[in-house]
């Protein structure tokens, strides 16, 4: 047994041991995970280390049901004598609840894996072996490429990396025992530069991933960060009115985002959801395919399980435009009376088109070219949303002026019918795997 | 034998960690574990922290969620190169261990240190308490959120929903450090949340209203419970009939009180000292300059008994105080941690905070606001004619370099012709920093702090914050609206 798995083992054992001491304490269902995590943070600024931080953390998370009556707990307290106390506590508190039975655990037989460990593949056996110098060199080499673009705008320059392990072990009253293990790296750069007067546009990029190897270059996160704070020089804001609007691959989360909340089990339960009478109705045009996927190789949102422990299993969320799925847990499921789905989204993985958007952006005398936010909200109960951005104005697909100081609003009830098109260039970095989207007719507030 | 002092004097925090094994003997074999390869600062920072939050949803109180936490972060500093380690065990050799981690960082660089003799400081207390939380048992809560939420339903015939959370927490902290400082603090929080759905004629909407205080259970009186299910129905049953504003540059007056989150954004985060040490803020060089209009007064405040931003000292142990930012429009100080006051030859202000022992502390803010000038708040929407009044705002973000920055307003209403006339809600407001702080042309003589939870975010760091507001106006800034 490897030093990992023993380590797994162990922490498996101890959930097992909380969850026959809390039933002993009278419980009825319980649901113990624990956890043990580490991650080195390194960053560098002018040529030195600025941070160097190392982590490790365990922490034990319990779901009880005491006669129907639902609490949740956490502690970092590992010492054996303050987990029973912990325990005891927790359980008394149940007690003066009034009970819900639809917090009771999923049958039994709708728990377990989706995926195999091996098939996720979320530990880069490399991780093992990965030492303090090579982790002091990549962050060297990441700062070096960076330092390496410097011209006579350059201010300043911090270079980012992190990598973690962790391990995750649950275990419930109904006969759920298993264990996850997986790694991780992430790197990035932050740039500032030097404008006219006093702005001093700033630029930062950022990679994750589950296999070192599968990170853009320290060059290519170097450029990122370099072209994000390039492209802020002169930015100003253009006249409001309706444009054509281009959403950067990167950043498609944030509107894509908006579809969440309203698909999920708790606003459909309040009454908080525009998107509730929707369900194989189109709510966007059939340029948008949409698939929630937990069970792609190294995805960054991959798991075995859900957050009620059902096996994850890839599902159609939107279908050439007509909405297939809602986000409904095992609780809110109860509530609705109606089946449970998943309460929890996993990486989302929207189907690209077959034209580059620089090409679609051509066609367009004027449109704008969203690259990053800056604040913002949104009402899932109506729709409505509102976000401060970042990006060009383009004319005929070039860019023409920088953008800052504007706002993009709108109803994603009437935003996504208006997606024109969906570009080839799928990003890969973050759980949003999104080709850019073109939006037509868009309001954008300037001056 | 004498009887132990209570819980939540320094001296009964420092027994609760004697307790655990966090003593002089360990404090003093941390230090100078951390400090081997030399230091100009290193600190242990141990803390526990307990908390319950108790949910009502569906007409049952049928949610309780507690959460303990304990460890101690080490740091050492260097010039401004910082290590840092924690650990969750606090046994002599997990301490240790850490203690050696953080301590690699002055490995070749460091000059010697020597840790000094210990001396235990005293502070002020802004946040005396009567009554533990944790002698506070669930069941005396419980009349508490039922009656929010009778009290919601009995408000309005449209309420269709209502959902009530009541949290609490105790922090203890204990800092020892390197220089022979020792210092402790009890830190209590409450937060309670109201929110409320409404059926009308046009549709479903909701509203929302928190409290939040460093108090006990007494913080809840009748006239504090009544605003906030007044306010939590009310912002409901406004938002149904509210449109969208149009877009563009116009006059914005910002009601008093949470307001305070504009100056936040447009000029807070941009005079944390770490940004202008590393000169990477718009607000870098340029202290003791005219940055805002001759009215424009903004402190940062420690100091204000019970409210969600008051500190008794900082995370690094130093005392806090009210630190003037911005005295008649020109600038005076910036929130400064040791690392920047050291870097600046200043004092620090006592505006080094973290989230927990997990992270470092930073420059953070505390309570940020305007203090009041001579405009009557009436006459500034009445000198308006048109524009947008903004009263209840979520969420706000800064680009610290551009100085741009963006908030969020929930509820507020168009002015034309100098008065309030057609309710807005769901709008973003973007604008300039430096411009806008030009910009803001009349303060109201009403200032307000706000008494709502805010938590302010920074590199991936949440830490409590209040803010407050005379009624401003701000002659131009870009609305997101045009629906």
């Amino acid at each position: 047994m490897s030093a990992s798995a023993s380590e797994a083992q162990g922490l498996l054992d101890l959930a097992a041991d909380l969850v026959a001491k809390a039933r002993a304490l009278g419980a009825d269902e319980v649901s113990v995970g624990v956890s043990a995590s580490s991650d080195v943070q390194l960053s560098r600024r002018d040529g030195k280390v600025e941070e160097a931080k190392e982590a490790r953390t365990r922490r034990v998370g319990v779901r009880l049901l005491v006669d129907d009556r639902y609490s949740s707990h956490s502690t970092s307290d590992l010492r054996p004598e303050a987990l029973e106390a912990f325990l005891a506590r927790a359980v008394e508190a149940s007690r003066y609840l009034e009970p819900d039975a639809d917090r009771r655990l999923p049958p039994a037989d709708d728990c377990g894996r989706g995926s195999a460990e091996a098939h996720l593949d979320h530990l880069d056996p490399a991780h093992a072996a990965f030492t303090a110098e090579d982790r002091a060199a990549w962050a060297l080499a990441v700062e070096q490429a960076i330092l390496a673009l410097r011209d006579d705008r350059f201010i300043s320059a911090t270079a980012y990396t992190a990598d973690g392990h962790g391990l995750h072990a649950q275990a419930t009253s109904h006969g759920f025992a298993d264990t996850t293990e997986s790694a991780w790296y992430g790197a990035g750069g932050m740039l500032t530069l030097r404008d006219e007067g006093d702005r001093r546009p700033e630029g930062f990029s950022w990679f994750g991933a589950r296999y070192r190897t599968d990170l853009p270059t320290v060059e290519a996160i170097a450029a990122e960060a370099d072209r994000r704070a390039r492209e802020a020089i002169g930015a100003a804001p253009a006249p409001s009115g309706t444009y054509p609007m281009i959403l950067a691959n990167h950043a498609a989360g944030r509107i894509l985002g908006l579809l969440s909340g309203p698909l999920g089990g708790y606003a459909l339960h309040h009454g908080r959801s525009c998107l509730a009478d929707k369900l194989d109705a189109a709510i966007a045009s059939e340029a948008l395919t949409l698939r929630d996927d937990p069970t792609i190789p190294r995805g960054l949102a991959s798991t075995p399980w859900d957050g009620d422990l059902r096996r994850a299993v890839p599902r159609t969320i939107v279908e050439r435009g007509v909405l297939r799925s809602f986000y409904i847990d095992q609780f809110h499921a109860r509530r609705l009376g109606r089946a449970p789905t998943t309460g929890g989204r996993t990486n989302w993985v929207v189907e690209p088109g077959s034209e580059p958007w620089e090409a679609v952006a051509k066609r367009f005398p004027k449109a704008i070219l969203v690259t990053g936010f800056l604040g913002g909200n949104a009402n899932g109960t109506t729709g409505d949303f509102s976000y401060g951005i970042r990006g060009q104005l383009l004319e005929h697909g070039e860019p023409v002026q920088p953008l800052a100081e504007m706002n993009v609003s709108g109803n994603l009830l009437t935003l996504f019918p208006k997606l024109l098109a969906v570009g080839t260039d799928v990003w890969t970095h973050s759980p949003v795997r999104s080709p850019t989207l073109v939006f037509d007719d868009v309001s954008f507030s300037g001056t | 034998m004498n009887a132990s002092p209570p819980a939540t004097s320094p001296e009964g925090v420092f027994a609760f960690f004697a307790a655990l094994g966090a003593d002089e003997d360990l404090f003093t074999a941390a230090l100078q574990a951390a400090t081997a390869w030399g230091a100009d600062h290193a600190e242990l920072y141990f803390q526990h922290s307990a908390s319950t939050s108790l949910g009502l949803s569906d007409r049952k109180v049928n949610r309780a969620h507690t959460s303990v936490d304990l460890g101690v972060g080490v740091r050492v500093v260097v010039g401004d190169q910082v290590g840092y380690a924690y650990t969750e065990d606090l046994s002599r050799e997990a301490v240790l261990a850490a203690a050696r981690v953080a301590s690699q960082i002055a490995r070749g660089v460091g000059r010697p240190a020597v840790v000094e003799v210990p001396r235990v400081s005293g502070h002020p207390s802004f946040y005396p308490i009567d009554r533990l939380w944790t002698d506070v048992d669930l069941a005396e809560r419980m009349p508490l959120v039922r009656a929010w939420e009778e009290g919601a339903f009995a408000a309005d015939a449209r309420v269709r929903n209502v959902q009530v959370d009541l949290g609490d927490g105790e922090s203890r902290v204990l800092i020892a450090r390197a220089d022979g400082v020792r210092v402790a603090d009890f830190r209590p929080m409450t937060t309670a949340w109201l929110s409320t759905t409404v059926e009308g004629e046009s549709g479903r909407e909701t509203g929302s209203y928190n409290l939040a205080a460093r108090d006990g259970l007494r913080f809840y009186t009748p006239d504090r419970q009544g605003r906030m299910v007044a306010q939590a129905v009310q912002r409901a049953v406004q938002a149904l009939d509210a449109g969208s504003p149009p877009a563009g540059e116009m006059p914005v007056v910002m009601a008093a009180g949470s307001s305070g989150i504009l100056l936040h954004e447009a000029i807070g985060h941009g005079l944390e000292a770490d940004f202008n040490r590393k000169d990477i803020s718009i607000f870098a060089s340029k202290m003791d300059q005219t940055v805002a209009s001759a009215e424009v007064t903004v402190v940062d405040d420690a100091t204000i008994p019970g409210s969600r931003g008051a500190l008794n000292i900082d995370d690094e142990g130093n005392p806090t105080e009210k630190t003037v930012l911005v005295e008649g429009g020109v600038l005076r100080s910036y929130l400064h941690d040791s690392i920047s006051a050291r870097h600046y030859g200043v004092k620090p202000t006592g505006s080094g905070r973290r989230q927990s022992f997990r992270h470092a502390p930073l420059p953070r803010m505390r309570a940020t606001y305007m203090e009041a000038g001579p405009h009557d708040p009436a006459e500034i929407i009445a000198s308006t004619e048109r524009g947008i009044y903004c009263e209840d705002f979520a969420n706000g973000q800064v680009q610290i370099g551009g100085g741009d920055f963006a908030f969020y307003v929930r509820f507020g209403y168009l002015i034309e012709n100098g008065r309030l006339t057609r309710p807005i809600k769901d709008v973003n407001l973007i604008g300039n920093g430096p411009k806008v702080l030009a910009a803001i042309d009349m303060v109201g003589n009403d200032l307000k702090i706000d008494e709502g939870g805010w938590t302010c975010g920074k590199d991936g760091q949440g830490v409590p914050v209040s803010q407050g507001m005379p009624t401003v106006r701000v002659a131009k800034l870009s609305v997101g609206g045009g629906r």
